[in-house]
């Protein structure tokens, strides 16, 4: 595959500890899209190892507004089918201009191990120094060692090592997608995480015509009165939780954006700085970045405040633990003192209950925010778009948020960008087939 | 004219450096841009936005825009950000004098963090 593309299968066998390069060949592209289309492709063809598949969208890191994401697809412990996984903030494009498009990761290392991806380049490294040690730990660890605070990272905490299905995959230092206990995956292969770099190169097929109609979008985009909002306050008080806003403003730092995508759809929360400072904290850990807006909600509905959310979220980053599982588990022990949920958070076990098909994350709100779909069967809106977010590489929570991302245009800059002749025929059977 | 930013209203999202990297490289890239977030402090939720001039380096920060000329000593106190090629390496900015759009960064910043300052 020429173009939007590194024209790069990586296959990883943790077991013999070697690594394979395959060429991404233009049929399958043309078959299966990309991400989560060729993930479960992939998936398939190496199902006798029950595989963890990486891939990212035919536009992840392109100039297709909110071309952010990556996904990582497996068989969910906590569902039982494969599910797909976004990959979000900075994380889902570094893998791209890292150079790989899909990276199949098969068997089980005998001793800790990370992949560390860069330039095209893919090392199985020994992580037997950090094994043990939290997502922050070891996020720094990673980033020292090869002195670049730019370092991407998919990492996992004491929960993934222990096998929990509450257990995340994190992203850099955040909680993220993960409800699906891929962290627990990751744990029984002894494989403690993940680090990108790159400085790649995407080729278009005609680059002009794709920025022109790029641009064109986005100045549609643009035109949405959401754009004059930042954060999870709005996006609360747009799913009903009218009072969630003023109820997080108190400990509201900073929003910022996934790759391109021109939402703030991240909120950082200052625990122990004035969240109002607008230089350079002194404080090194004065918070933590939220992207969780149900786990978020369901903090709130236990009684705590903004401020001792933010603490129970912060911990559960650090342990690599799905928030909320452990709001869940909160809430059945009855706990509503942050102590006691401080406690929890270390003593999760459960993952939270599964809303949807099980196959995208309910990470992402399962209704429109914002815009309007003209959906009349919410549900089967949620799955489908989450499926045309996952083959593309756009960010989930504003596929959900922004009508002017449709398929057609998706298909469109994908044909210019990528020289296919993708149609809507093709769209809907790749959606039919990942979205269970 | 010049390029003006905002950092308060930048969110970060790094679409300012791949329109850069575009009009370098014709292609989707980030190595050559002149205008980089910078996004180093991730713990502690400070970022703002580098710009490599002709003759300075803007550094665009939440609580205000400096001007560092090229070629005098940086203040040693106040740390710089690494990058994979060090901004003074770079090509500075031309205002994208080549291009249709003008600015690509004005262009695309989704926030409109980034203008035209006459």
């Amino acid at each position: 595959m020429e173009y939007l593309s590194n024209d790069k299968i990586l296959v990883v066998d943790l077991a013999k500890g070697d690594v394979e390069e395959e060429e991404l060949s233009e049929e399958l592209v043309a078959e299966r899209i990309g991400g989560a289309g060729v993930n479960a492709r992939l998936y398939k063809e190496y199902a006798d190892d029950d595989p963890i598949v990486l891939g990212v969208g035919l536009l992840t890191g392109s100039m297709y507004p909110a071309s952010a994401a990556s996904v990582l697809t497996a068989k969910s412990p906590v569902t039982g089918k494969l599910c797909h996984c976004p990959v979000t903030l900075k994380v889902g494009i570094e893998i791209k201009y890292a150079g790989f498009d899909y990276i199949v990761i098969k068997g089980r290392s005998d001793k800790p191990v990370y992949l560390w991806i860069h330039d095209g380049v893919a090392d199985i490294a020994d992580a037997a120094d950090v094994w043990g040690k939290d997502v922050w730990e070891t996020t720094d660890a990673w980033r020292k060692g090869v002195g670049d605070d730019l370092l991407q990272t998919m990492v996992i905490g004491p929960a993934g090592e222990k096998g929990l299905d509450c257990a995340q995959v994190c992203y850099n230092y955040w909680t993220g997608p993960d409800r699906f206990g891929i962290g627990k995956l990751f744990g029984q292969r002894n494989l403690k995480g993940m680090a990108f770099r790159g400085m790649g190169l995407l080729e278009a097929a005609e680059p002009e015509d794709f920025v022109d109609e790029a641009f064109e979008l986005l100045e549609a985009v643009k035109g949405n009165a959401f754009m004059s909002k930042k954060g999870l306050g709005p996006i609360c008080a747009a799913l009903g939780e009218a009072d969630a806003e003023e109820w997080l403003s108190p400990v509201v730092h900073r929003h910022s954006a996934d790759y391109f995508t021109p939402y703030a759809t991240n909120t950082f929360a200052f625990i122990d700085e004035d969240p109002a400072a607008v230089t350079e904290t002194a404080k090194p850990e004065p918070g933590v970045l939220i992207s969780d807006i149900p786990a978020l909600l369901a903090f709130k509905k236990l009684g705590l405040s903004a401020l001792d959310a933010a603490k129970a979220m912060q911990a559960c980053a650090r342990q690599g633990v799905d928030p909320m599982a452990a709001a869940t588990a909160g809430e059945k022990g009855g706990k509503t003192s942050i102590d006691d949920i401080l406690s929890q958070v270390a003593a999760t076990t459960e993952p939270a209950a599964m809303e949807g098909n099980g196959v995208f994350s309910p990470w992402c709100p399962r209704k429109p925010i914002f815009g309007d779909f003209g959906a009349s069967d919410t549900d089967a809106w949620w799955e489908r778009r989450q499926a045309v977010a996952a083959i593309f590489g756009i960010q989930p929570v504003f596929a959900v948020m922004c009508p002017q991302l449709t398929e057609e245009s998706m298909i469109s800059l994908s044909n210019i960008g990528g020289e296919l002749e993708l149609d809507q025929e093709t769209l809907d059977t790749v959606i039919g087939d990942i979205a269970g | 004219m010049g390029i003006k930013i905002d950092a308060l209203k930048c969110t970060n999202c790094m679409a300012c450096e791949m329109a850069c990297g575009y009009h370098r490289d014709d292609g989707f890239a980030f190595l050559s841009a002149c205008i980089v977030p910078y996004r180093a402090r991730e713990k502690k939720d400070y970022f703002g936005v580098l710009l490599k001039e002709e003759d300075s380096l803007v550094v665009a920060r939440p609580e205000g825009t400096e001007i560092n000329r090229i070629g005098e000593e940086a203040d040693p106190d106040k740390e710089a950000d690494a990058s994979a090629k060090p901004m003074l390496l770079r090509e500075a900015c031309d205002l994208c004098e080549d291009m249709k759009y003008g600015p690509m960064c004005v262009k695309i910043c989704p926030v409109d963090a980034i203008s035209v300052a006459e």
